[in-house]
């Protein structure tokens, strides 16, 4: 604000209009003026980079260098990694499933199965992960995102008898609270797969498949905790809320392992996590490694059996089945490594014509022509 | 600062970018735009590219829309910590202090605002909890970054260093010359007194500037001298000729006005 008092460039307090009175009487005055120190009167050393050719060129081939085998190493991973994915929708006449997909109907206590073989060409070593798949499904959609109860699903007892108001549609049904409330709960993926593998004298072999360790530690120690505290009796606490409309059991049956069910079970979890794109994979089940000799997953004939209860035609979706080996960058992606490979040569491409250009353009820079 | 008012003193071409609007025009707006575009879709489509149908090292999800939103927002964070890094000609300790702050202070609030204290007291305020530490800890994470942020930094730093070789600006050539030789000894100081809050500031000196609205009766409290008001664009001055302004020496004018007064 526009003052009758200004400080010039010395730190002179003065004040104009009178200011030979104010001048006079300003020895008072004079002890407003700023130390002499480097920071208040900015003489603070400075690094000053400006971009000569001296640094710019060696960065954009150092960094070329640098890319180009980080590049490449991320798509050598990727490639190393084993994954096959079988698509269990059934939508061909002549696939398995296909009339599994077309009888469907929210009512049926009779589920359909179907059976899918398949062949794998090498042998999966260490932990192989099992996901299934969804596309032209939109997890990401905002209305559906906000329609979940985090305190219910955290075992608040006031949120259990009175789900938010995000919830609703989903929220109550038969005049009882939904427990789990909400789109995403209602949606969630019930089919069950199961792997067998075919022995090469004819029987057919279970592969054995864990069930924990799917989702992440703190969504199933923190986010999602049971109504009743540890070890209580879960149908007592869900005592008075009803399943989700679409649910076949209700959420305290989920498993018979007290510790995977209600709302702390692992499939119902992964599922809460919404996935970011319209085709995405959720972990399902993991097949452990068995020992350093044998691979987990040998070569051969394998059947996939599908208890098919997730309806996904009538919205063009897809539904399939992955097994995957994971390497120290996730899955197979070789996105990365293409991406690395391709910014690393363009930078070094891109160095080597700056300094053509520096060659025959960089003496203007020089101040001859900057006069005083 | 003082460096920069020398600067002005002993090369007073530097004030032509400023009166034939170069940093301030349409061209420039049009470019920030396209600069702007080209970044959005870097910083969407890099992560994008690199969480789809992937997972963390040990099998479980990273492709969620919490992650995803998280992995943008640093890279975000990155990309806009190194193009400030671009534009700072002067690193003193105090940039230092709050570039490198600044970054830290964000890591520090995004793993406060996901940890599990917050989620517990304010439960549908942060819902993201975990998020940070189960994304953040893979190296698939940390490479998306570091490609985010050359891809989005490069193409300005080549294209500064080709304009700088191909087309040098009076402010290239200074700050070249400032790098090669030593500065001179600024010019003695005049010990007298300015009048020159009455005056707008150097700013806009491209054009009329506010001089008649903060000199008017508004402001200030004495009546204002309007025949001093050196920055007015007259129609055949030197300034409408494109040749340097040739300034009166401030005291002569603070003896006129006081030999007026009396």
């Amino acid at each position: 604000m526009l003052a009758s008092s200004y400080k010039d460039e010395d730190g002179h307090i003065s004040v104009s209009g009178s200011g030979a009175a104010a001048a006079a009487g300003g020895g008072s005055l004079r002890n407003k003026k700023p130390e002499n120190t480097a920071f208040k009167q900015q003489r603070l050393p400075a690094w000053q980079p400006i971009l000569t050719a001296g640094t710019v060129l060696p960065a954009f081939f150092i960094i070329g260098l640098i890319f180009i085998p980080i590049g490449i190493g991320l798509y050598v991973t990727s490639n190393n990694i084993k994954e096959i994915e079988i698509d269990y929708t059934g939508v061909d006449m002549s696939s398995p499933c296909f009339n599994c997909s077309q009888n469907f109907s929210w009512n049926s206590t009779k589920s359909c199965t179907c059976s899918i073989p398949f062949q794998l060409d090498q042998p999966y070593e260490s932990n192989v992960f099992m996901y299934y798949g969804l596309s032209n499904f939109y997890q990401n959609h905002r209305r559906y995102v906000k329609s979940r109860d985090d305190s219910q699903l955290n075992g608040n007892e006031e949120s259990l008898r009175s789900p938010s108001k995000e919830c609703e549609p989903y929220a109550r049904h038969d005049n009882k609270p939904i427990a789990p409330c909400g789109a995403i709960a209602n949606s969630m993926f019930n089919d069950t797969l199961e792997l067998f593998y075919n022995d090469p004298n004819g029987t057919k072999v279970q592969v054995p498949l864990t069930a924990t360790e799917i989702a992440w530690w703190t969504d199933k120690h923190v986010k999602f905790r049971n109504p009743g505290g540890e070890g209580s009796d879960l149908a007592a606490a869900f005592q008075g809320t009803t399943k989700p409309v679409n649910w076949r059991r209700p959420v305290y049956e989920l498993d018979s392992d007290p510790n995977n069910n209600g709302f702390i079970n692992e499939d119902f979890i992964v599922w809460m996590r919404t996935a970011a794109l319209p085709t995405f994979r959720k972990l399902y089940r993991i097949i452990q490694r068995r020992n350093n000799l044998l691979p987990t997953l040998p070569r051969g004939n394998y059947t996939l059996e599908v208890v098919y209860n997730y309806p996904v035609r009538s919205f063009e979706g897809r539904k399939r089945m992955i097994l995957s080996t994971i390497s120290w960058m996730g899955g197979k992606n070789p996105f990365l490594g293409i991406a690395y490979i391709t910014v690393g040569s363009i930078c070094f491409l891109l160095g080597i014509v700056l300094l053509i250009i520096h060659h025959k353009y960089g003496n203007r820079n020089n101040g001859a022509d900057v006069s005083h | 600062m003082v460096k920069i008012l020398y600067l002005l003193d002993c090369y007073p071409q530097l004030y032509c970018p400023g009166q034939l609007n170069m940093y301030f025009s349409k061209k420039a707006f049009v470019w920030c735009m396209l600069h702007s575009c080209y970044s959005s879709l870097v910083l969407f489509f890099i992560p994008w590219g690199a969480i789809q149908d992937t997972v963390r090292d040990d099998g479980r999800d990273i492709a969620d829309y919490q992650s995803f939103a998280s992995l943008a927002q640093t890279c975000l964070l990155v990309v806009v910590s190194a193009q400030l890094c671009l534009d700072t000609y002067y690193w003193t300790t105090v940039n230092h202090f709050f570039v490198w702050g600044s970054l830290a202070a964000y890591f520090a609030i995004t793993f406060t605002m996901y940890s599990n204290g917050m989620f517990l007291i304010f439960t549908s305020i942060f819902p993201f909890i975990g998020t940070a530490r189960n994304s953040l800890n893979q190296p698939n994470a940390w490479l998306t970054m570091f490609l985010t942020s050359l891809l989005c930094v490069l193409p300005v730093v080549a294209l500064r260093f080709i304009l700088m070789q191909i087309r040098p600006t009076i402010n290239d050539r200074v700050r070249y010359k400032m790098q090669k030789d030593t500065l001179p000894a600024p010019p003695p100081r005049r010990p007298v007194r300015r009048v020159s809050t009455r005056r707008s500031g150097y700013a806009f000196s491209h054009s009329q500037g506010y001089g008649a609205l903060v000199t008017s009766e508004r402001f200030l409290f004495k009546r204002p001298i309007k025949s001093r008001l050196a920055f007015s664009v007259q129609p055949d001055g030197p300034l409408a000729r494109n040749l340097p302004q040739v300034f009166r020496p401030i005291a002569e004018e603070l003896h006129e006005s006081q030999s007026s007064k009396s």
